[in-house]
């Protein structure tokens, strides 16, 4: 239901344009496919936050099939990722998990995404590259 | 903000490659997903445009290669590597192209293509009349001998076969194979041996000569032992030499200049001699110098010498006899003439020698020189003695000559009257004269020398011989004479003298002197005291003991109640002198001082070193009725009997000794005497005495404060097992003693050892926050981590770091902080750090030199176990290590060397030291054998750890 209303970048070079045009705001970018279950999950939280965050942050989804052009450059093999850019800078985000340059995973607590966005918007105002998640998402804990 | 994101709705450029327009770059975390990239690469871009193009249906576009011609095999050849940098294709190939640009470039193509079609047929016909012409111009050698070539079709088989060899015609390679024919080989030792003997003198006659022969008649047996031994020899020689010119001519301080002169002169003349080359022409130079100053002695004398060594020995002659002649008053051109010339002329030139110079004393003992027998010798020398009554040379001489003691008296009383100065005549005649006699003499010889102390020395040892040395007292009449008459030496010069007189066998001689000239021009004052000690130091250092000893003597005539110098004087007996000397001094001592318990105690222990316990005893009941009630004097008569083995004895002394001299130490000693013998419930009941408190007199009797009978007490409960008892009284003692390091330590290793960590960790705080700055309890609160189970190696190096702040002064930290918690790279530039900040510390001297011992860098290990012993001997640790690393690679005599020093010494500290030697069982050992325990622990340490 999420992704129909989330705008969506059907090319490489709207991919582009939507990184580069925005100067104020974080770009979130959700890379996937919209008939993916974990794709849908995500698309829901991100339409039902995107209204709540657009005072610092623009949400996108792009279609991993319409728009292969990225999938070796962002190592896109996940069924959903969700990554993060600031003028033009991909900003990393330190969740515990090994990865820093994006959320892999299905993240279905709207706070928590809201949390995650504003520290990412708050460190790359800052200038920083790399910001620290306020939770740790390490899976060690989980076994 | 809108207008910016219409982008949503827009299309997207043709041949657009993603990221590429905002110069995106990728990332790699999983190597097994992707290679990693930066963005989308060269290649990708193209095979990017190649596909859109494809798609399109067109040719891919590149500037100007529209369509890339070159086929497949030209493209190898042509490779990238070899391309002109200054005419690059494809410059503009990453950027973006629209359908224009290819247009443009395929209209472009199109035009080149064609003008190079209408320029192709005259641009072949004018590239091959070039290649002609060059052709043409460079022909190939090949074709240039083509016609001789074609000849060589009609030359036979046979033809071929006598073709002669092409000779070196151009020498180009003549010195290189005359290099090659030309060979080196090693001279044969046949030869060298064969060269060495022949300048050799053979003076042994050789028993063996036939197998000798037989040995060098084949040759082939070569003695090497002899060769290199004559090497030696040469070398030696050569050494000897050296070392003479360096002590004739060196740096010695006290130079007669005279002398040095002379010799200079004399090193001058024959190494012009031996140096002169070109003889020609130093002849003629010398020759000169004769002819300009004819009177000018040296010059003759030189061109006498020159021919000489030219073998001219007749014109050396000639040229002296010439010298002589213009300079007949210079002795030195005499004495050459005497020289070149044989005995007979010899004789008539010294004649004529002594006609010109009757008083020269070289000439005429030169003439005596040249007579062979006695009598003729005799009679030069009172002709020379008519001449010149005053030489005391030829006095000498002359006396020398004669055989009959009697003669020689004679001569001498003459040659005193007419030289009563000459000291050295005086002494002869003294010396030849009976005693009776002698004596007169001196006595004439002090009255016409009375500034000479030679004669009053002479005079006191004429006394000793007679057996009167003690009652004629002549060295203080001598002293009286010689102040007199202002010819006193001074202080350093008569011990000299009293040296001599030691070294000549004339002890009471020495003695006398010191006794009346040590204190000769020195201030009445204390000062004395130090000078006096030098002195006898000195002369012990140079081996006159019995100077050494008058010192003392005289010394502690004037100080009879300094104990340092009864120490020092003991000291000297002790190293040099009897037993009884020693006795004898020490008694003499405690007398001088009977409040010394010191002195006491030396004399009771060499009493009893000598085996003489009743001997020890009496001197310690002495030392007893002197000092009552002295806990040093205690002690000792307790360690007498203990080491005696007198149990009871000891026992009772023990128990007087609390009761009169309840002292501390006395305390603990008897409990640590009853835990030796094993009788722990003795000792134990000794401790709780020892510690509850009464106070007699105003005078503590007992000692709750005591951290040596905690301790023991802690111990004795540790030993029987009794855990909780053993915390309890460590635990108690802790609180009445908080500074005593020991006793805190003691309570963590028992804690340690019951294996609860914690605990000990906790005491360890408790013992740091009660004495601050202590490395000891770092460096255990570091190995309680080590040695925890399991080990907290993170912790100790944290706690190392701190106890490193705190004190950053302790060998001991820096010790452990580099044998346990650095890899072995890491420990010799910490170990030089170390050392920039504890200056002088010997623990980690040993630390230093187990780094090199573990680098085999054996000297500079050796080097620095040296170095922490010199820098302190009272570390039985730094011995055990030494001597463990001797064990692996010193020699015999150097381990007995070390083991011996180390018994001299008797270091008392160390950590491993202490521990072997207050463990009860070792009580008897002596320091040899606790050096080895030692060393052995050491050892059992390193393989722990």
């Amino acid at each position: 239901m999420g992704s129909v209303v989330i705008p969506h970048l059907v090319t490489g070079w709207h991919v582009d344009q939507a990184i580069l045009s925005e100067d104020e705001r974080l770009v979130v970018i959700r890379f996937g496919r919209d008939w993916d279950p974990d794709c849908m999950r995500m698309d829901e939280v991100l339409y039902k936050i995107a209204d709540r965050v657009k005072n610092f942050a623009v949400i996108y989804v792009c279609d991993l099939d319409q728009v292969p052009d990225f999938k070796q450059m962002y190592e896109l093999y996940d069924p959903v990722t969700l990554m993060f850019f600031f003028r033009n800078k991909h900003m990393m985000c330190d969740f515990g998990t090994g990865n820093n340059n994006k959320l892999n995973w299905v993240l279905e607590d709207k706070q928590e995404l809201i949390d995650i966005i504003e520290t990412i918007y708050k460190g790359a105002k800052k200038g920083r590259g790399l910001v620290v998640s306020p939770k740790d998402y390490s899976t060690r804990y989980r076994y | 903000m809108a207008s910016r994101r219409d982008f949503l709705s827009q299309k997207a450029p043709e041949n657009y490659v993603a990221g590429l327009g905002r110069g995106a770059t990728g990332f790699t975390t999983r190597s097994d997903l992707g290679p990693a990239r930066d963005g989308p690469s060269t290649e990708q871009i193209q095979e990017a445009l190649a596909k859109r193009a494809a798609q399109l249906g067109a040719a891919p576009p590149t500037a100007y290669g529209a369509v890339d011609k070159k086929k497949p095999e030209q493209d190898e050849e042509d490779d990238e590597r070899f391309q002109d940098p200054e005419n690059e294709v494809g410059l503009f190939a990453y950027g973006q192209y629209d359908q224009a640009d290819d247009e443009a470039d395929r209209i472009y193509q199109a035009v080149d293509e064609k003008i190079e079609r209408r320029r192709k047929r005259p641009r072949e016909a004018r590239e091959k009349e070039e290649l002609e012409e060059y052709n043409r111009k460079n022909p190939k050698i090949s074709e240039e001998f083509a016609a001789l070539k074609r000849n060589l079709a009609t030359v036979s088989d046979e033809d071929w076969a006598n073709l002669p060899e092409p000779g070196d015609l151009t020498g180009k390679n003549r010195r290189s194979k005359q290099n090659l024919r030309q060979r080196f080989y090693p001279v044969p030792d046949t030869v060298l041996a064969g060269a060495r003997d022949s300048t050799e003198f053979q003076t042994s006659v050789q028993d063996d000569g036939g197998q000798a022969s037989a040995d060098n008649k084949d040759g082939t047996m070569t003695n090497f032992a002899d060769i290199g031994a004559a090497r030696d020899k040469v070398l030696k020689a050569r050494l000897d030499r050296a070392a003479q010119m360096d002590a004739g001519t060196g740096s010695a301080s006290t130079i007669d200049p005279k002398g040095y002169l002379t010799s200079l002169a004399q090193t001058e003349l024959t190494s012009l001699a031996a140096d002169v080359g070109d003889i020609n022409r130093v002849r003629v130079l010398l020759e000169s110098v004769c002819k300009t100053n004819p009177k000018h002695a040296p010059g003759w004398i030189a061109i006498a010498r020159l021919e000489e060594l030219a073998g001219k020995i007749v014109s050396a002659r000639k040229v002296i006899a010439q010298g002589c002649e213009q300079c007949p008053k210079s002795e030195d051109v005499w004495l050459e003439n005497i020289r070149l010339n044989d005995n007979h002329n010899a004789k008539i030139i010294a004649a004529n020698a002594i006609k010109h110079n009757d008083r020269s004393t070289r000439l005429w003992i030169e003439a005596m020189k040249l007579e062979t027998d006695t009598r003729a010798k005799k009679r030069v020398l009172r002709q020379a003695l008519d001449h010149i009554p005053q030489s005391v040379l030829i006095w000498k001489e002359a006396v020398n000559l004669e055989e009959d003691p009697e003669d020689a008296k004679l001569l001498l009383a003459k040659a005193t009257e007419i030289i009563p100065l000459s000291v050295e005549l005086w002494l002869a005649l003294a010396r030849l004269e009976s005693p009776e006699n002698a004596q007169a003499v001196l006595n004439k010889a002090r009255k016409a020398v009375p500034t000479s102390y030679e004669v009053w020395i002479a005079a006191a040892r004429l006394q000793e011989q007679i057996g009167n040395a003690n009652k004629v007292n002549i060295m203080n009449r001598a002293i009286k004479a010689l102040v007199k008459e202002g010819a006193m030496l001074k202080r350093e010069e008569w011990i000299a003298e009293a040296e001599k007189c030691e070294e000549e066998g004339a002890v009471l001689t020495c003695g006398a002197i010191i006794r009346e000239t040590l204190g000769w021009s020195l201030d009445e004052d204390d000062d004395r005291k130090e000078i006096f000690k030098d002195d006898a130091k000195a002369s012990i250092a140079r081996g006159r003991y019995e100077t050494a000893r008058a010192i003392y003597a005289y010394a502690l005539r004037i100080f009879p109640t300094s104990k340092s110098l009864w120490f020092a004087a003991a000291d000297l007996e002790r190293n040099y002198g009897t037993k009884e000397a020693l006795w004898q001094v020490l008694e003499k001592a405690v007398e001088a001082c009977p409040q010394s318990e010191v002195l006491w105690l030396q004399l009771a222990r060499e009493k009893w070193a000598a085996g003489e316990v009743d001997d020890a005893r009496r001197v310690l009941g002495k030392a007893f009725n002197q000092n009552p009630n002295n806990e040093e004097i205690w002690l000792a008569a307790v360690k007498l009997e203990a080491d005696a083995k007198q149990v009871d004895q000891a026992r009772e002394l023990l128990a007087t000794a609390r009761q009169e001299a309840p002292t501390e130490r006395v305390w603990y000693k008897s409990a640590a005497y009853e835990r030796q013998l094993g009788n722990t419930d003795v000792a134990l009941d000794l401790v709780l005495q020892g510690l509850t408190s009464a106070v007699v007199d105003k005078k503590e009797t007992r000692f709750p404060r005591s951290a040596k009978l905690w301790m023991m007490k802690g111990q004795i409960y540790e030993d029987k097992g009794m855990m909780p008892q053993a915390r309890e009284a460590y635990s108690q003692g802790t609180r009445a003693c908080p500074k005593s390091v020991p006793l805190w330590l003691l309570a963590a290793r028992l804690e340690e050892k019951a294996g609860v960590t914690i605990k000990a960790r906790s005491v360890l705080d408790r013992a740091r926050l009660q004495n601050p700055k202590n490395p000891e309890l770092w460096v255990e609160s570091v190995r309680v981590e080590l040695q925890a189970k399991p080990p907290n190696i993170q912790q100790a190096k944290i706690l190392m770091s701190k106890a490193l702040q705190e004190c950053p002064k302790s060998g001991l930290l820096w010790t452990e902080n580099i044998w346990k918690l650095q890899p072995r790279t890491q420990r010799k530039p910490l170990s030089l750090e170390a050392i920039k900040n504890v200056d002088n510390d010997p623990s980690l001297f040993v630390t230093v030199a187990r780094i090199f011992w573990s680098e085999r860098k054996l000297d500079k290990a050796m080097n620095w176990f040296e170095k922490a012993i010199v820098l302190d001997s009272d570390l039985g640790d730094t011995w055990a290590w030494y001597l463990k690393f001797l064990m692996q690679h010193g020699t015999d005599e150097k381990r007995e060397d070390v083991i011996s020093k180390c018994v001299t010494s008797e270091p008392k500290h160390g950590e491993v030291w202490q521990r072997v030697r207050k463990d009860p069982k070792n009580a008897y050992l002596s320091t040899k054998e606790v050096l080895l325990e030692v060393m052995n622990q050491l050892e059992a340490k390193e393989v722990i750890s």
